[in-house]
C-alpha cells in the first residue's frame, strides 16, 4: 500500500469536486456543532438540576402594612402571633426538612446584592418595601404539593412561592432548545450523508477512466475504493474540526455567560466540552464512511 | 493456459447465447487469433477469462485456476497474470507515457525502485524509447497502442489479451504493433488476440479460432482469416 499515491489520488478528487466537497464540510461541521450543543445542554441541564435542586426552596411571603396582597386588605400586616402559628404549623409538616426566618433587613440584603449594577432600583426601594418571608426547605422537593395547600392562604401569609417551580419552567425550556438542536442535528447528518454519497458518486464518475484501468491491471479493491472513502473522511473531519471550534467557542461565550448570569452554580467542564467533541467527531467520520461505502457499491462495480 | 469447457453465456435479457456450448484449449506461449464477425463472441470470450462475466454453464480455467471457484476476493490477482490491450488504448490523457505504464505498477502497490527499473525496459521494449516523457495526445495512434502494451505487458503476465489493437490504426502502423505482439509472445506469454483485420491474420501464420454465433466453426493451427470475408 502506497501512501502518497492514495492521498495524491484523495487530493486531485477533493480539488475536482471543491464545491461539492465545501458543502459536505458545511453541513457536517453545522450537523456536528448542533449535536454537539445537544449534548451539552444535556450535561448542562442534569448538572443545574443537581446544584440547584439541592438549594431550592418554597418562600411562604407574610403580609405587610398596606399589602395589595387580597387576603392581606386590612390586616395590617402580620402580627407577631401569627407569625409564631405560622412557624409552629410549617415545623409541623411532616415534609419540612428546616425553616428559616428571612426579615425586611435580610431580603434587602439579598435584594441589593443581586441588583448590585443597578442603583435607581437600589435607592428606590427601601427596607420597608421588602417582604419577611419563611424559607421552607423540603426534605424531597418533589413533595411541595401538600406543602403550599397548607399554607397558601392562611392568615399573615401574602403568598407562597416555590423555586422549584419556576426552576422547572426554566428547565423545561433548556429541554426544548436541546430536543431543536438534536432534531436539526440529526437532519443535518442525514443531509450530510446525501451529500457525502453524490460527492463520491461525481467523483467516481469523474475518474472513472482511472478505476477503469485499476480493476484492469488487478488493483485491490481496497486500493481502488480507498481514494474515495477516504475524501469522504477528509471532507467530515474537516467538518468536524471546524464544528469542534464552533463548541469551544460556544462553552465559552454562550455556556460560560448563561452560567455567569445565573450566579455560576454548575460550569460546564472542559472534559464535557471534550467528550461531546470526540463524540461528535468519531459519529462524523463513521457516517462518511458508511456513505461512502454505500456509494461506491452502487456506482463503482469492482 | 486458458481452458473453456463448454462454456454458455447468455446475457440477461437477450435470448441468443453470445457463446454456445464453447470448448478450447489455448497452450502455454500459444499466439491465437480470434475472428469472427462483430457479435459473434470474441469480446464475450475475452471477458469470460478476465472474470469480468459468469458463464451461464460450463467450466473456465485460467492458469490453473478455476473461475468458477474463485472468490472475488482473488479476482485483482487473476488480473494481475493477464494484460489487457484494446482498440480505444484506454490511456489516462494527463499521465506521459512513463507515468501511464508505471501507473499499472503503482496502483498493484509495487516498490517505486522497481517501478524504476522495470518501466523503461518495457517502454524499449514496445519501440518507444526516447518518448517517455511525451503525453497521450502528442503521439500518433500507433504510439499510442505501443504505450497501452507496455502497460499491459510490464508486469510480465502469463496472458496477453488483445481486442481489436488494430482496429484504430492504419494498415502500415498495424505491422508495427503485430511486431510488438510477437515480441511479447516470445518471451513465453501467451496471447489472445480478436481481431476483425484479415492482412494481419494471413501474413502472421498462427492458430485461427473462427467464431459465429457464439459457436466455434473452425480452429485451425497456422491458418488464415478465411475467404468469407
Amino acid at each position: 500500500m502506497r501512501a502518497n499515491f492514495i492521498f495524491s489520488e484523495v487530493w486531485i478528487g477533493l480539488r475536482r469536486n471543491l464545491t461539492m466537497t465545501i458543502a459536505v464540510i458545511v453541513t457536517v461541521a453545522i450537523g456536528m456543532a448542533l449535536l454537539g450543543v445537544g449534548l451539552m445542554i444535556n450535561s448542562q441541564i442534569s448538572g443545574m438540576k443537581d446544584s440547584w435542586f439541592d438549594k431550592v426552596e418554597v418562600s411562604v411571603f407574610l403580609c405587610k402594612k398596606n399589602d395589595p396582597f387580597p387576603q392581606c386588605k386590612g390586616s395590617g400586616g402580620v402580627d407577631a402571633q401569627e407569625q409564631a402559628a405560622l412557624k409552629a404549623t410549617i415545623e409541623a409538616m411532616p415534609q419540612v426538612e428546616r425553616v428559616e426566618f428571612e426579615d425586611a433587613a435580610k431580603a434587602y440584603e439579598n435584594f441589593k446584592a443581586q441588583n448590585a449594577s443597578n442603583n435607581v432600583l437600589i435607592s428606590a426601594i427601601q427596607v420597608e418595601d421588602m417582604p419577611e418571608s419563611f424559607r421552607v426547605k423540603l426534605k424531597n422537593p418533589d413533595e411541595y404539593g401538600a406543602v403550599i395547600e397548607g399554607l397558601q392562604g392562611a392568615p399573615g401569609v401574602s403568598n407562597v412561592i416555590n423555586q422549584k417551580e419556576i426552576l422547572e419552567k426554566f428547565f423545561g425550556l433548556l429541554e426544548k432548545l436541546r430536543w431543536a438542536a438534536l432534531t436539526i442535528a440529526i437532519t443535518l447528518v442525514f443531509a450530510a450523508a446525501l451529500l457525502i454519497g453524490n460527492t463520491v458518486r461525481l467523483s467516481a464518475y469523474n475518474r472513472r477512466r482511472e478505476t477503469g484501468i485499476m480493476r484492469l491491471v488487478g488493483a485491490s479493491n481496497l486500493y481502488i475504493q480507498l481514494p474515495f472513502v477516504m475524501e469522504g473522511v477528509i471532507a467530515g473531519l474537516i467538518g468536524g474540526v471546524i464544528a469542534a471550534v464552533l463548541l469551544i467557542v460556544s462553552k465559552v461565550f454562550l455556556f460560560d455567560s448563561v452560567q455567569l448570569y445565573l450566579g455560576g452554580t454548575a460550569q460546564l467542564s472542559w472534559e464535557t466540552v471534550a467528550s461531546a467533541i470526540s463524540l461528535t467527531m468519531i459519529i462524523g467520520v463513521l457516517i462518511c464512511v458508511f456513505a461512502s461505502f454505500v456509494t461506491l457499491r452502487r456506482y463503482l462495480r469492482v | 493456459m486458458i481452458h473453456f469447457d463448454n462454456v454458455t453465456k447468455v446475457y440477461a435479457n437477450q435470448n441468443r447465447p453470445a457463446l454456445d456450448h464453447v470448448s478450447v484449449d489455448v497452450d502455454k506461449g500459444e499466439f491465437v487469433f480470434l475472428v469472427g464477425p462483430s457479435g459473434s463472441g470474441k469480446s464475450t470470450f475475452l471477458r469470460l477469462i478476465l472474470k469480468e462475466e459468469r458463464p451461464n454453464s460450463g467450466a473456465i480455467h485460467v492458469a490453473g485456476k478455476d473461475l468458477a471457484r474463485l472468490s472475488n476476493f482473488k479476482v485483482p490477482h487473476l488480473r494481475r497474470r493477464i494484460g489487457c490491450v484494446f482498440q480505444d488504448f484506454r490511456l489516462l490523457p494527463n499521465k506521459n507515457v512513463y507515468e501511464n505504464v508505471a501507473f499499472a505498477l503503482e496502483v498493484i502497490g509495487k516498490p517505486r525502485r522497481f517501478i524504476r527499473k522495470v518501466v523503461p525496459e518495457v517502454v524499449e521494449l514496445v519501440g518507444l524509447e526516447g518518448k517517455a516523457h511525451r503525453m497521450p495526445d502528442e503521439l500518433s495512434g500507433g504510439e499510442q497502442q505501443r504505450v497501452a502494451m507496455a502497460r499491459a505487458f510490464v508486469n510480465r503476465p502469463m496472458i496477453l489479451l488483445a481486442d481489436e489493437p488494430t482496429g484504430n490504426i492504419d494498415p502500415a502502423t498495424s505491422i508495427g504493433i503485430m511486431k510488438v505482439l510477437d515480441r511479447i509472445n516470445r518471451t513465453g506469454t501467451t496471447v489472445v488476440m480478436a481481431t476483425h483485420d484479415a492482412a494481419i491474420v494471413d501474413s502472421m501464420r498462427k492458430r485461427v479460432v473462427e467464431l459465429e454465433d457464439g459457436k466455434i466453426v473452425r480452429d485451425q493451427s497456422r491458418g488464415v482469416y478465411g475467404q468469407a470475408y
